[in-house]
């Protein structure tokens, strides 16, 4: 259905998209943790910056906090300072009224009649001379009629009601001495923005009638205005202040971190080989001491590899020379042990055995020599190559013909699995032949009468050839151990066929003489397979194997074993393989 | 070992600046220059009002008519309040439009018949103090006039409170002085003298202060209100006989303070580009400044908040517009002796003026002086054969009768600043007006105020706008030439004092608002100083002499004692009167025009 279709797509779509993002994401995320686990300059920065953003808000916030609260308490004081004069002179005006009454009223301009309004002139700057006050001031007497004033535009209306509430449970508890203070926003009319008002409310005890409320407006804006250019100016401070430790920090860490670097750097170069790689040394302070023990421990590391290496060249001498050495008294012993050999009819059971032991032994001992002195070439650095361009396919196959006398013996059958084109690469015949007849007769030799599966590939840049079998396997860790020189799997084992423990070593040696590889993969019951792969172009560099390292039927049953999609691997792919050299 | 030295060092450099700066909290030091901060914000003034409470059921029905009339000062600014006092019915027939009546502080209330039951009627007894009209105009009542006393009706409700039903006056505010101290200020308004209308001749730059008594609204600055009050034109005493630049349906949007300067924002139909600028500048300049408002600070009008001119601002600066808006107070004073016109120094007598009004004679008095002096007028005596005549000071003039008439049918002579000679004909009942300029002969000048009245004086104020004239010999009424140059009329009269047994000597113009004026009672004499505006009356300290006759110009005045005992002139100072010229026959001192 169309629209069914068209729906998933979308979300196949928005998941492409979300999973994209995620991956974006991940990929930054993972670019900064790197950055942060190699930058020692971006850790002191970063943790400068935390500890001093820390400490900025956590000052900034308590001096603005004690700023507040002084200004605030300083302007609540004056200001109940004020309403509090003014409560004393409206009281003191009121308690007159009685004699004032007794006057006639007075027609002329003078003080007005009422001596409320007398005092309000006072109070709030509106008689003759009078300078605007501050603040507004609003007398309410409810109870009796024209004896409520306000200046300015305050009304009873702007009165908190909670503050009037508590004034008027005051009036009812006949307290008279305690005032209220109320801070509100209060929009006073005609104005379209409230203001932040500090409203105090106090009582007049009636000295005949009822109380007076009187409530003063001071107006809190200056403060506000104050206020919040204090703590603009310590937002301001800080975050300048935590950009400078910023700086600082960048700067001071840059001091450690620059000659730590360079230290890093040269030793780094003395790990890869250069040995005549020295820091400079400059003052006295502990990161020159750092440099000249740098440089100290680079001088005897390189005496020391000098003299291990002599001792090496040395070693390596001895052995030729002493493989040279033994071959002249060999040969005669050889001579004089081919005669008892073949007169051996003429001897004593016993002696004929003997015999024969002695020119088996003979014949292993020539071997040994022999590889010991194509191993020695190696170490010299003597080997060369004799490149032609060859078949594989015909190298396996004589290889093989080589082999069979000993698979006849341990009664194994080879399977060959050959492609049916022709494998050309540029090799020595010589050399690569005797790889595969070694790792021929390890397979024989291990096998336990099991078939040995021979398998050529190759794709456009190299050959490659697989030799499996199915024996006792390897170990975990014994992949790179077989190729060691002497190594023996279970040194209890009797070499059977005979082979010098050298064959594998000299196998890798001709193999990486080649630009090739040789690996080997095994598992404990599973047998092991090892892989010859080779460049179709001697010297050129190889990215891959056309033949995969593990056994397709193992990495079958490994997925299938790890209910994972199964993907069999391509033939040519082999990451594991590729990374191990 | 350095290194730590190195950290004493600094910790000592950073202790001596810390002492140094960081300890005193406020720095001393000086002088330095300080910012004007433009001497706050004159714009709104302190002011005081009153809050009306709405009625309590416990109140007794006097305490209502208290409380109601606690309302009614407040009615402007919380109107709702008053209907609370009154019974629905009253609430929907009460109109507090009209006349505002003040009355004297702590009138009477009391009750007439019974003072309980459902219905009680109470009196208020006080005395009329003056009318504030619509148009803000503060009118004193006469003291002639006995108190006036209201029947309020009062009614119980359900809920045994007292409601008013009905007011016996009707309509109308009452407020006492107190409360038209709190909520009124006196308010002088400018406008240019001369007739209304679109000619805009005004022929001479000269400003008319109306005086109003404008209420502080507690929603608006009092500038803002000045400013309103001036766009909507002068006061019924000045309709007609001055003019605006202000057109009509202008309106005022703000008037602020903006650091040193006032701005002022308009709104309405006025064309920038064709606008006489310097008599927007002259009313508003001095509107503003003589209400301390803008007190010498810089004026800026804008229009709809923008420039008011498409590009620039129209600034009205402290120091522009110093040519004489207001005329000049300072003027030669002269006085008569013998018939003859002498100037008065400072100390001692001054010679003669040149022409025939110099020479010493018996055929003219009471003479009058044009403005800058070039010409005296003087009515004949009987000698002369009555009538108004004129010479001009100079050596050739010689005296000319321009009027005809007996010497008592005629009132002295007044000039008008724009040289016409004013008098009252009281055989005919008519004002005459003589215009050299026209080279006609006296013409009759329609005056219906006046009509049937017995006119014994007429002076033209300095500013040629008012005119005021004396009935019988115990009032004095303030009216205008209104209708223009063309046919001038006289309207607009009002009463301005009205004394009783008292007789009024003389009158003289101080300047454009103030009138001074001589009362004789039985057995002493006062000089009142009398705001025409609003009828605000100053008595000035008496001097044991008799006073006959008075002139003024300024801070200057001058009295002439009865029977030629010489001049004397008022120290403001001093707040008393100095003999000037002593005894030789001096009378009749004389100010230019007034």
């Amino acid at each position: 259905m169309p629209p069914t279709t068209s729906r998933s797509l979308r979300r196949r779509t928005l998941r492409q998209i979300l999973g994209g993002v995620r991956r974006r994401a991940r990929r930054a995320v993972g670019a900064v943790r790197r950055a942060w686990r190699r930058s020692l300059q971006l850790q002191v920065v970063t943790s400068t910056l935390v500890i001093s953003v820390t400490v900025v808000v956590v000052l900034g916030v308590f001096l603005s906090d004690q700023i507040n609260k002084s200004v605030i308490a300083s302007s609540q004081a004056s200001a109940a300072s004020e309403a509090f004069a003014d409560r004393v002179q409206i009281a003191a005006a009121l308690s007159q009224e009685p004699d004032d009454q007794a006057k006639p009223a007075d027609t002329g301009k003078s003080a007005p009649a009422d001596p409320l309004d007398a005092v309000m002139n006072t109070i709030t700057g509106s008689g003759e001379n009078g300078s605007k006050k501050r603040y507004e001031v609003l007398v309410l007497n409810t109870a009796t009629p024209g004896s409520s004033r306000a200046s300015g535009k305050v009304s009873p209306r702007d009165v908190p009601l909670a503050l009037r509430q508590g004034l008027e449970r005051q009036a009812k508890n006949l307290r008279y001495d305690k005032p209220l203070r109320h801070q509100a926003l209060i929009r006073f009319s005609g104005e379209t923005q409230p203001r932040l008002t500090l409203v105090i409310g106090g009582l007049i005890p009636p000295d005949a009638g009822a109380s007076y409320e009187v409530y003063h407006f001071f107006p809190l804006n200056d403060e506000e205005q104050m206020l919040s250019n204090v703590r603009l100016a310590i937002v301001v401070v800080g975050f300048g202040l935590v950009l400078l430790l910023a700086a600082i920090a960048y700067l001071v860490a840059r001091q450690v971190v620059t000659p730590v670097r360079l230290a890093r750097q040269a030793a780094e170069r003395l790990a890869a080989g250069k040995l005549d790689e020295r820091l400079k040394v400059r003052g006295e302070d502990d990161l020159a001491r750092l440099a000249t023990s740098f440089n100290e421990m680079a001088g005897n590391l390189a005496l020391k590899i000098h003299q291990l290496e002599e001792l090496s060249q040395v070693q390596r001498q001895f052995v030729s020379d002493v493989s040279h050495e033994l071959r002249t008294p060999l040969t005669t012993v050889r001579m004089a042990a081919d005669l008892l050999y073949d007169a051996r009819e003429d001897f004593e059971p016993m002696a004929a055995r003997s015999a024969e032991l002695m020119q088996a032994q003979l014949e292993r001992f020539e071997s040994m020599l022999a590889d010991l002195l194509e191993i020695s070439r190696y170490d010299a650095g003597a080997a060369t190559l004799d490149l032609d361009s060859v078949d594989v396919r015909d190298v396996v196959l004589r290889a093989i013909a080589d082999s069979e006398a000993l698979a006849e013996r341990h009664s194994t059958r080879f399977e060959l699995r050959l492609p049916n084109e022709p494998c050309m690469a540029e090799i020595d015949n010589r050399r690569v032949e005797r790889i595969l007849r070694n790792l021929l007769f390890n397979a024989i030799e291990h096998g336990e009468g099991r078939d040995v599966v021979v398998t050529v590939g190759a794709d456009r840049d190299a050959v490659a050839v697989a030799v499996r079998d199915h024996g006792i396997g390897l170990k975990a860790g014994e992949e790179t151990m077989v190729f060691d020189r002497f190594w023996r799997a279970d040194p209890s084992r009797a070499r059977t066929i005979g082979g010098t423990g050298l064959g594998l070593a000299i196998s890798r040696e001709d193999a990486t003489l080649h630009g090739g590889w040789l690996q080997a993969w095994g598992q404990a019951g599973e047998g092991s397979q090892f892989r010859l792969t080779l460049p179709r172009t001697a010297g050129a560099d190889l990215k891959g194997s056309p033949l995969s390292l593990v056994p397709p039927e193992i990495e079958m049953r490994r997925t299938w074993r790890g209910q994972m999609t199964p993907v069999l691997l391509p033939a040519s792919g082999d990451g594991a393989g590729h990374e191990e050299l | 070992m350095r290194s730590s030295r190195r950290l004493v060092a600094a910790l000592a450099v950073a202790v001596v600046a810390w002492a140094g700066s960081g300890c005193a909290v406020i720095p001393v030091g000086g002088p330095f220059p300080v910012d004007e901060a433009g001497g706050g914000d004159p714009m709104s003034k302190p002011f005081q009002r009153m809050i009306a409470v709405p009625p309590q059921p416990a109140w007794a029905p006097i305490q209502v008519v208290q409380g109601l009339q606690a309302a009614m000062a407040a009615y402007a600014d919380e109107p709702g309040v008053l209907s609370t006092y009154l019974t629905p019915a009253a609430a929907k027939t009460w109109r507090p439009d009209g006349p505002i009546t003040v009355i004297a502080n702590r009138p009477k209330y009391d009750y007439v018949g019974k003072s309980d039951g459902d219905q009680v009627v109470i009196r208020l007894t006080g005395t009329p103090v003056a009318r504030i009209e619509a148009d803000d105009t503060y009118m004193p009542y006469s003291a002639a006039v006995g108190d006036i006393s209201v029947d309020f009706t009062l009614v119980k409700d359900a809920q045994g409170g007292y409601h008013v039903q009905s007011v016996e006056r009707g309509a109308g505010l009452l407020l006492t002085m107190d409360d038209v101290a709190r909520a009124y200020r006196p308010t002088k308004l400018y406008f240019l003298a001369g007739p209304p209308g679109p000619s805009r001749l005004f022929a001479e730059r000269r400003l008319v202060v109306d005086r109003v008594w404008l209420r502080v609204k507690p929603t608006e600055n009092f500038a803002q209100t000045i400013v309103r009050r001036l766009l909507d034109g002068p006061s019924k005493a000045l309709h007609g006989a001055v003019g605006s630049v202000f057109p009509q349906g202008m309106s005022v949007r703000s008037v602020r303070s903006d650091d040193d300067r006032v701005v002022v924002d308009l709104h309405g139909p006025i064309a920038p580009d064709d606008l006489y600028t310097d008599g927007l500048k002259a009313q508003l300049k001095w509107t503003l400044n003589n209400n301390d408002m803008a007190n010498g600070r810089t004026i800026e009008v804008q229009l709809d908040g923008e420039p008011f001119y498409s590009s620039d601002p129209l600034v009205i600066r402290a120091d522009d517009m110093r040519e004489d808006w207001l005329g000049s107070n300072v003027s030669p004073a002269y006085y008569v002796s013998r018939g003859a016109v002498r100037s008065l120094g400072d100390d001692r007598p001054g010679n003669a003026v040149q022409g025939p009004a110099g020479q010493p004679n018996e055929l003219y008095s009471r003479l009058a002086m044009s403005d800058g002096g070039a010409m005296v007028a003087a009515r004949g005596t009987p000698a002369a054969g009555g009538g108004i005549w004129v010479t001009r000071v100079a050596p050739d003039g010689r005296w000319q009768r321009w009027i005809q008439g007996r010497q008592e049918d005629l009132t002295p002579p007044s000039w008008h600043r724009d040289g016409t000679l004013w008098t009252y004909d009281r055989a005919n009942d008519t004002v005459l007006r003589c215009d050299p300029a026209s080279g006609r002969g006296p013409e009759r000048v329609a005056a219906p105020g006046l009509d049937g009245l017995d006119v014994t004086r007429l002076r033209v104020s300095r500013d040629g706008v008012r005119v005021a004239v004396t009935v019988g010999k115990n009032e004095v009424r303030v009216g205008a030439i209104t209708g223009g140059g063309g046919a001038p009329m006289l309207g607009n009269f009002q009463t301005l004092i009205t004394v009783t047994d008292e007789e009024i000597r003389d009158i003289a113009w101080r300047d454009g608002e103030r009138l001074l004026v001589l009362v004789q009672s039985k057995n002493a004499q006062s000089v009142r100083e009398i705001y025409v505006g609003d009828g605000q009356s100053t008595e000035l300290p008496a001097t044991n002499k008799r006073l006959e006759s008075i002139s003024a110009l300024g801070q200057r005045l001058l009295a002439a004692t009865e029977g030629r005992k010489g001049i004397l002139e008022f120290n403001q100072d001093k707040q008393g009167w100095v003999s000037k010229v002593g005894e030789g026959d001096a009378a009749n001192p004389i100010f230019s025009l007034g």
